[in-house]
């Protein structure tokens, strides 16, 4: 557990070097300006946390204020949380009593990687207060207990067997409580959480609530508590730190393609292969860069890895940017499979259907995957949903009826266009239409062939998914008044029409001629 | 000293070897041709061939005339088409439709769409996708002009055709010509279809009026009158709109117009 109290104005202050301590960061809270959090220099001074911003500054002239922003520094404390995923895979970010400033990392089974729990703690605070964060952290059995030291105790490391006499030390405040509860609970005299727990359960729980007990319990472990991690807990992944920090991007890319190498025989070792990769790029200034491919088929190949990283790369050309250097890369692999061993290699094997995958992952990496597409055909008779476009990826082969297919143009519009009729003709086929400013005169045509909308729709709206109901006091959700869908008005007489030149498209006329109105006709498709 | 028999024949076979070095693939396809006597000639791959139509609404015949010949070289081992657009293009010119592809004859689970964001993209998809050995043909269908569609470009996709095997078409709409280093280029237009039984008013079997602009397959015909059933090109005389002859070494019946820079079969 990492306790950063003075988050925000540390994070401020390193973004914006002109920010002069002391700092402090006001909110409006219920109609009145009041500080939200003070940096060290300001708490010297006397300032604290809830005061009004007025007899701040009246009490500090010089000092520097600015309006808190919550959204932009919890999504800043996230970035750090996740970069913090170097030191262990499982970081989460403590959201009970604020949305920044407590992390939590589960370190079961990494801290031998730093030489014990000792000085991995000691390198976590040295590096982050090397950076000007004011930190406090503690190693515990439970998370409840190592919320309490780090911010109520000195950073130290507390074993299982010493946790009793450690929290029985600490105050009420360590244990997450509601303010209500603790006011409560000082009112009573406890200000220990030592004499909390040698009470009578049953009363307290009467006039605390349950949870008072439960976060009692998860101190000391009695019951267990559960973190959220950030980043999804990826079993597979080969990683590289780097003394000096790199920054180009070929240079990610080599090691890509080293990582990718060590990876690959690890998968074949297990005979495994994967779908998805993810290269996280750790930043020297707590920023992770993530890129992620997927590639069609189970793959463990390090030259296919490492090309679909490089066309991804070359996407975001723009975009990325290494700060002052990347000092660690990690490739993770998910949605891992089994994979037979003998296919490794791009042209080991004699199959040209992996190769149009891959020939689809590569396209698909540089240009996006909504850019490879395939034809599925759908049963339907509305022409637009007959064919469906799906991702080349995800697409596969699908048995066909042999019906006897209907005369449909090789080209579609995505969206009909409308046509002009100069030379209309009362129920029936114009003698020639204008579209995108051009005059055909039809020569000869064929049709109509009718395709009427689903009557089995009619008098319906759409269905939207149900909104929950609501509660007491709150105004309803809004529903959207939706038509009534009414199959006669978009039925389309479809045509083939041919023009002098021999041009031939597909035109329709949507809806039943009304007699003295206009009839209404698209163009949707052409022809060969 | 050689006699003069000798020169004359040493001159040809030294064209006939300058012929092979410069445009293999085209050579080839050449031989090919001449064995396969009359009708339309059934193309080999490895060629990049520029199709132009004059007008973006002439795009349905366009497609159809690039697909028919991409399935030709659909093998088993080959079993793919690759169709690219420009992403903000398909409302202009449509996008390739399923059943439109099952009733013209190619089965739409051979043909994957890439919609391209630009033009650099579309290129750089083009030459990746032909080095692929799983493809057949690549169908780029660009409706604009791009300057970085230049001789540049159109040689290294040439190259890149003739190294693979596989057949790039160009789609291209317009008048200009730009210099291309495009195997054959094509001038199409969709001519009137022929006559439906039972129904003279109906459309009738399409037919496309295809102009060969640039490269020679057959000595003496650039042009043709053609159509198009699921079971392959039919050819007919291209000046006459009777569709039941079929043209079997028929003369030109009009004379051949002047090769200008254009119908060069070099690079123009």
């Amino acid at each position: 557990m990492l306790f950063l109290p003075n988050w925000p104005t540390d994070y401020l202050k390193r973004h914006d070097a002109r920010l002069a301590a002391p700092l402090a960061l006001y909110e409006r809270i219920k109609g009145g300006l009041r500080l939200a959090a003070v940096d060290a220099e300001a708490a010297r001074l006397g300032l604290s946390v809830g005061q009004n911003l007025a007899d701040a500054r009246a009490m500090v002239p010089e000092l520097t204020v600015r309006e808190m922003d919550r959204p932009l520094l919890e999504a800043a404390f996230a970035d750090f949380a996740d970069w913090h995923s170097n030191t262990s895979p499982l970081v989460a970010v403590m959201n009970d009593v604020s949305g920044f400033g407590d992390l939590v990392l589960d370190i079961t089974g990494v801290a031998h990687l730093f030489g014990g729990e000792r000085p991995m703690l000691r390198l976590l605070l040295t590096r982050l207060r090397d950076l000007g964060y004011t930190v406090a952290g503690a190693i515990a059995p439970t998370i409840g207990a190592a919320w309490g030291i780090s911010h109520f105790a000195r950073s130290q490391v507390v074993e299982r067997a010493g946790l009793e006499t450690v929290i029985d030390a600490l105050p009420v405040n360590a244990l997450r409580l509601a303010p209500v509860q603790i006011a409560g609970l000082s009112q009573m005299g406890l200000k220990t959480i030592g004499q909390l727990r040698s009470r009578e359960r049953k009363p307290l729980q009467a006039r605390f609530g349950v949870s008072l007990l439960e976060r009692l319990d998860q101190a000391y472990g009695l019951i267990e508590e559960r973190m959220t991690p950030r980043l999804p807990a990826a079993e597979r992944y080969a990683e590289r730190r780097f003394a000096d920090p790199i920054g180009l991007m070929d240079d990610v890319l080599m090691t890509c393609h080293d990582l990718a190498i060590q990876l690959g025989i690890r998968l074949e070792a297990e005979g495994q292969g994967g779908q998805a990769f993810h290269l996280f790029l750790y930043r020297v200034d707590h920023k992770v860069m993530s890129l992620s491919v997927n590639s069609a088929r189970l793959t463990r190949d390090p030259e296919h890895i490492t090309k679909l990283f490089s066309n991804r790369s070359e996407r975001l050309a723009g975009e990325y940017d290494a700060g002052f250097g990347i000092d660690m890369i990690r490739l993770a692999v998910s949605s891992v499979a089994e994979l037979d061993a003998v296919q490794l290699g791009a042209f080991s094997h004699q199959g040209v259907t992996e190769d149009l995958d891959q020939l689809n992952d590569r396209m698909s990496s540089r240009l996006g995957t909504l850019a490879v597409l395939r034809t599925q055909l759908v049963e339907s008779h509305i022409p637009e949903r007959a064919a469906r476009l799906v991702p080349a990826l995800v697409a596969s082969n699908q048995d066909r009826t042999d019906w006897p297919a209907p005369s449909r143009p090789l080209r579609l519009l995505p969206v009909p266009e409308m046509v002009a009729i100069n030379a209309e003709v009362p129920e029936g086929l114009p003698a020639s239409m204008i579209w995108r400013r051009e005059s055909y005169k039809i020569e000869r045509a064929s049709g109509p062939e009718r395709l009427g909308a689903e009557w089995w729709r009619s008098g319906q709206r759409l269905q939207l998914v149900p909104p929950r109901p609501p509660e007491k006091g709150e105004t309803p959700p809004y529903i959207p008044k939706l038509e009534l869908f009414e199959p006669d008005g978009v039925t389309r007489d479809y045509y083939i029409v041919e023009d002098a030149a021999g041009r031939r498209f597909w035109i329709y006329q949507q809806g039943f001629h009304q007699p003295g109105e206009p009839a209404i006709w698209y163009l949707h498709g052409f022809f060969p | 000293m050689p006699s003069p028999d000798q020169q004359q024949r040493l001159a040809a076979l030294r064209e006939t070897i300058a012929d092979i070095e410069r445009k293999p693939a085209l050579a080839e396809a050449r031989v090919r041709v001449e064995q396969q006597g009359s009708g339309f000639p059934i193309l080999a791959g490895g060629m990049l061939q520029e199709i132009f139509t004059d007008e973006r609404r002439n795009a349905g015949a366009l497609l159809g005339f690039a697909l028919a010949q991409a399935r030709g070289l659909l093998t088993q081992q080959r079993m793919a088409v690759i169709y690219l657009q420009l992403a903000d293009e398909a409302q202009k010119l449509g996008m390739p439709y399923g059943p439109g592809l099952l009733s013209f004859g190619f089965d739409p689970d051979a043909l994957v769409l890439v919609r391209a964001a630009n033009m650099a993209e579309l290129l750089w998809a083009a030459e990746e996708a032909i080095a692929c050995r799983a493809v057949a043909a690549v169908v780029a269908d660009i409706g604009s002009h791009s300057k970085l569609l230049d001789f540049t470009a159109s040689r290294r996709l040439s190259l890149r055709a003739a190294a693979t095997d596989g057949s790039i078409f160009l789609l291209r709409y317009g008048q200009g010509r730009e210099a291309s280093a495009a195997h054959l280029r094509w001038r199409l237009s969709p001519a009137q279809s022929a006559p439906r039984r039972y129904d003279a008013k109906a459309p009738g079997p399409l037919r496309w009026h295809a102009e060969l602009e640039k490269g020679v397959l057959i000595k003496k015909q650039t042009e043709w009158l053609l159509g198009w059933t699921e079971n392959g090109y039919t050819a007919f005389t291209p000046q006459r709109r009777d569709a039941d002859r079929l043209v079997s070494d028929a003369p030109l019946s009009r004379a051949v117009p002047a090769q200008l820079a254009d119908g060069l079969p070099q690079t123009a």
